[in-house]
C-alpha cells in the first residue's frame, strides 16, 4: 500500500520536508534506540530521586539527636538485671535533664524496642528474661553549639559503660555512599545523552549521504544551510520525541511495577520507592529534552557536513 | 552580468575541461551556447550557475567575484539564477506542483503566492491537469516542462538552460523559447545550451561556440534573415 505523503495546510499546501526524510530506511531503528535510551534514563533519574529522598529521610531528624546506650553488662563483665539497667538509665536521664542544651530525653520502653528490632527479628517476640540494653533518645536544642565532649564526659563519669552515639560516623558513610550512587546515576545519564547524540549524528550523516543529490539541488536553487538543516532538525525532533515518549512511558510503567512489587514485599529495609509530582514532571520532560538534544545534534551535524559541499 | 577572465576548469587531477575562457555577457542579453558533444557546455553552465568554482582565472557574476565567496554568500546569488538541467533533476518524491514551488519556498514567498503562481505557470506549460503527478509517472517531455517551469517561476535575473527543448516537439519547443524571449524582454539574461540549429537560426541570438574547451563568441545573425524566417 502506497504511503500517504504528509503535507501541511491544504492539499497543495507547504510540504513538511523538501527531502524525503519521512520515508527513509532506518527511521524505526533510530526511534527504537532513542526509546531504549529514554527507558534507561527514566530508571537512572528515578534512582537518583529515590536516593535523594532516602538521604533526606535519613538526615532529617537525626541532626539534633543522639542516642545513649546503657549496656546490660557492667564494667566488670557481669550481666546486669533489668532493674539495674533501669537505675543506671534513670541516673543518665537526670544528668541529661540538668544539661541546658538537652531539649528532651526519653528512655525507650519495651514496645519501642520491639518496633526497633522488628525489621531484623520480626514481630511477636518477648524480651522477658533476656538482658536488654537501655536506649535513651536525646533531642538537643542546638546540636551545633552543644559541647558534645563535655556531655559525653559527664555521662561516662557517672555511668562508665554508657555509649553515646551521635550517628555522625555511620550517617557520613551512608551519605558518602548515596552520593556515589547519585554520581553514578548522573554519569549514566551523561552516557545515555552522548549515546543518543552519537546515534542521531550517525543517522543524519547517513541520510545526508543518501540525499546528497537532492541537497545539492536545493543549494543550487539558493537554499541556505539553515534552510536545509531545518528540515533535518525538524525530522530529528519529531523522531526523538516519538521514541523518547515511548521509552519514557515504558520507564514510568516499569517504575510503577517496581513500586508495586516493593509494596507487595512489605520489606521495611528497602527504601521507600515513591516519586513526587515534581519528580514525575521532571521525568515527563525527558522526551522534550531528548527531542531538543536530537534537534541540536542534527543541526550541528548537518552544518558540519555541508561545509564539505561546494 | 557575467564576466569570465581566463577561466579554466578541471575535475580533480584530470585534464582541463575548460581552458582560458574569457567573455562578458551584458544584462538582458540572450545567447545560445553551442558546440559538439563533450566540448564542455555543461561544465561552463555549471560555472555560471555557481555549481562549481573555476580552478583558475576569474568568474564574476552580478558584478561580484565568486572565487573567494563563502557558501552563505553564494546562496543569495544562486536565488537570482534559474537553471534547466539536461537531466531535469526533478525531486522524484515531489509532485509537479511541489517541484515547481520549491524555488519560491526556498525564497520564503507566502504560500498563497506560491499556489497561484505555480498553478498558473503549470497550466501555461500545458500541465494544468498534472499538478499532483509525480515525475516518475510523467513522460520525458512533461518532466522537461516541469523543469523549465521550476527554472522560470521566480523570474530569475539569469536563466541557464541545458538542452531545454531536447525532449519536446518543435511546437512546444518554440513556445517555450517564446517564453524565454518574453522573460528576456522583461530583463532576464538568458543562456541556452543547445545543438538545435533550426532553433538557433529561428531565434537568431548570438552564439557562444565552445569547442575543445575554448570559447568563441559569434554575433547575432542578420535581423532580415530572422524576419524572413518569421514570415515563412
Amino acid at each position: 500500500m502506497a504511503r500517504v505523503e504528509k503535507t501541511v495546510g491544504t492539499s497543495q499546501g507547504k510540504r513538511l520536508y523538501d527531502l524525503p526524510l519521512n520515508r527513509d530506511e532506518g527511521t524505526g531503528f533510530l526511534i527504537l534506540l532513542i526509546a531504549l535510551m529514554s527507558l534507561l534514563a527514566v530508571l537512572a533519574i528515578a534512582a537518583s530521586f529515590t536516593l535523594s529522598a532516602m538521604t533526606e529521610r535519613w538526615t532529617s531528624g537525626l541532626e539534633n539527636r543522639i542516642t545513649i546506650e546503657i549496656p546490660a553488662e557492667g564494667t566488670d563483665g557481669r550481666i546486669l538485671g533489668r532493674d539495674e539497667v533501669t537505675a543506671l538509665s534513670d541516673r543518665a536521664l537526670q544528668i541529661l535533664k540538668s544539661t541546658p542544651s538537652v531539649h528532651t530525653a526519653h528512655m525507650l520502653d519495651e514496645s519501642e524496642l520491639t518496633a526497633l528490632v522488628k525489621p531484623w527479628l520480626g514481630s511477636g517476640l518477648s524480651f522477658s528474661g533476656i538482658p536488654l540494653p537501655s536506649l535513651i533518645a536525646v533531642t538537643l536544642s542546638d546540636a551545633e553549639n552543644t559541647d558534645m565532649r563535655a556531655l559525653e564526659e559527664k555521662i561516662i563519669s557517672a555511668i562508665p559503660q554508657a555509649r553515646i552515639d551521635t550517628h555522625e560516623t555511620w550517617l557520613n558513610d551512608l551519605l558518602r555512599f548515596t552520593k556515589s550512587l547519585r554520581l553514578v546515576s548522573a554519569i549514566l545519564l551523561v552516557v545515555i545523552g552522548i549515546t543518543t547524540a552519537t546515534a542521531v549524528a550517525g543517522a543524519i550523516r547517513s541520510r545526508m549521504a543518501v540525499h546528497a543529490e537532492e541537497i545539492s539541488l536545493l543549494h543550487l536553487m539558493g537554499a541556505s544551510d539553515n534552510y536545509i538543516s531545518r528540515q533535518f532538525q525538524h525530522n530529528a525532533f519529531v523522531l526523538a520525541l516519538r521514541g523518547s515518549a515511548t521509552g519514557t512511558a515504558a520507564g514510568i510503567l516499569t517504575l510503577l511495577l517496581i513500586g508495586w512489587i516493593s509494596g507487595q514485599m512489605g520489606a521495611n529495609l528497602l527504601p521507600e520507592f515513591h516519586l513526587g509530582i515534581a519528580n514525575m514532571l521532571a521525568i515527563a520532560a525527558l522526551p522534550f529534552l531528548a527531542a531538543a538534544l536530537a534537534a541540536l545534534t542534527s543541526r550541528q551535524t548537518v552544518h558540519r557536513a555541508l561545509k564539505d559541499m561546494p | 552580468m557575467i564576466r569570465f577572465e581566463h577561466a579554466g576548469l578541471r575535475y580533480g587531477i584530470g585534464p582541463e575541461i575548460l581552458s582560458d575562457i574569457s567573455f562578458t555577457l551584458d544584462p538582458g542579453s540572450f545567447h545560445f551556447l553551442t558546440g559538439p558533444s563533450g566540448a564542455g557546455k555543461t561544465s561552463l553552465l555549471s560555472l555560471m550557475y555557481l555549481g562549481r568554482k573555476p580552478t583558475r582565472g576569474l568568474v564574476s557574476m552580478f558584478g561580484q567575484n565568486i572565487n573567494g565567496m563563502t557558501r552563505s554568500q553564494l546562496a543569495p546569488l544562486r536565488q537570482r539564477i534559474g537553471v534547466v538541467f539536461q537531466d531535469f533533476r526533478l525531486l522524484q518524491h515531489l509532485s509537479a506542483f511541489d517541484n515547481v514551488a520549491l524555488p519560491l519556498r526556498i525564497q520564503g514567498r507566502p504560500e498563497k503566492e506560491v499556489r497561484n503562481n505555480v498553478q498558473e505557470l503549470l497550466e501555461w506549460v500545458g500541465l494544468g491537469d498534472q499538478l499532483r503527478a509525480l515525475p516518475s509517472t510523467m513522460s520525458g517531455g512533461q518532466q522537461q516542462r516541469v523543469a523549465i517551469a521550476r527554472a522560470v517561476i521566480t523570474r530569475p535575473r539569469l536563466l541557464l538552460a541545458d538542452e531545454p527543448t531536447g525532449n519536446l516537439d518543435d511546437e512546444i519547443g518554440y513556445r517555450l523559447l517564446n517564453l524565454f524571449d518574453q522573460l528576456n524582454r522583461m530583463g532576464t539574461t538568458i543562456v541556452i545550451a543547445t545543438h538545435n540549429q533550426r532553433l538557433m537560426e529561428r531565434f537568431g541570438h548570438p552564439r557562444l561556440v565552445l569547442d575543445k574547451g575554448n570559447l568563441q563568441v559569434q554575433p547575432q545573425v542578420n535581423w532580415l534573415r530572422r524576419k524572413i524566417e518569421g514570415i515563412f
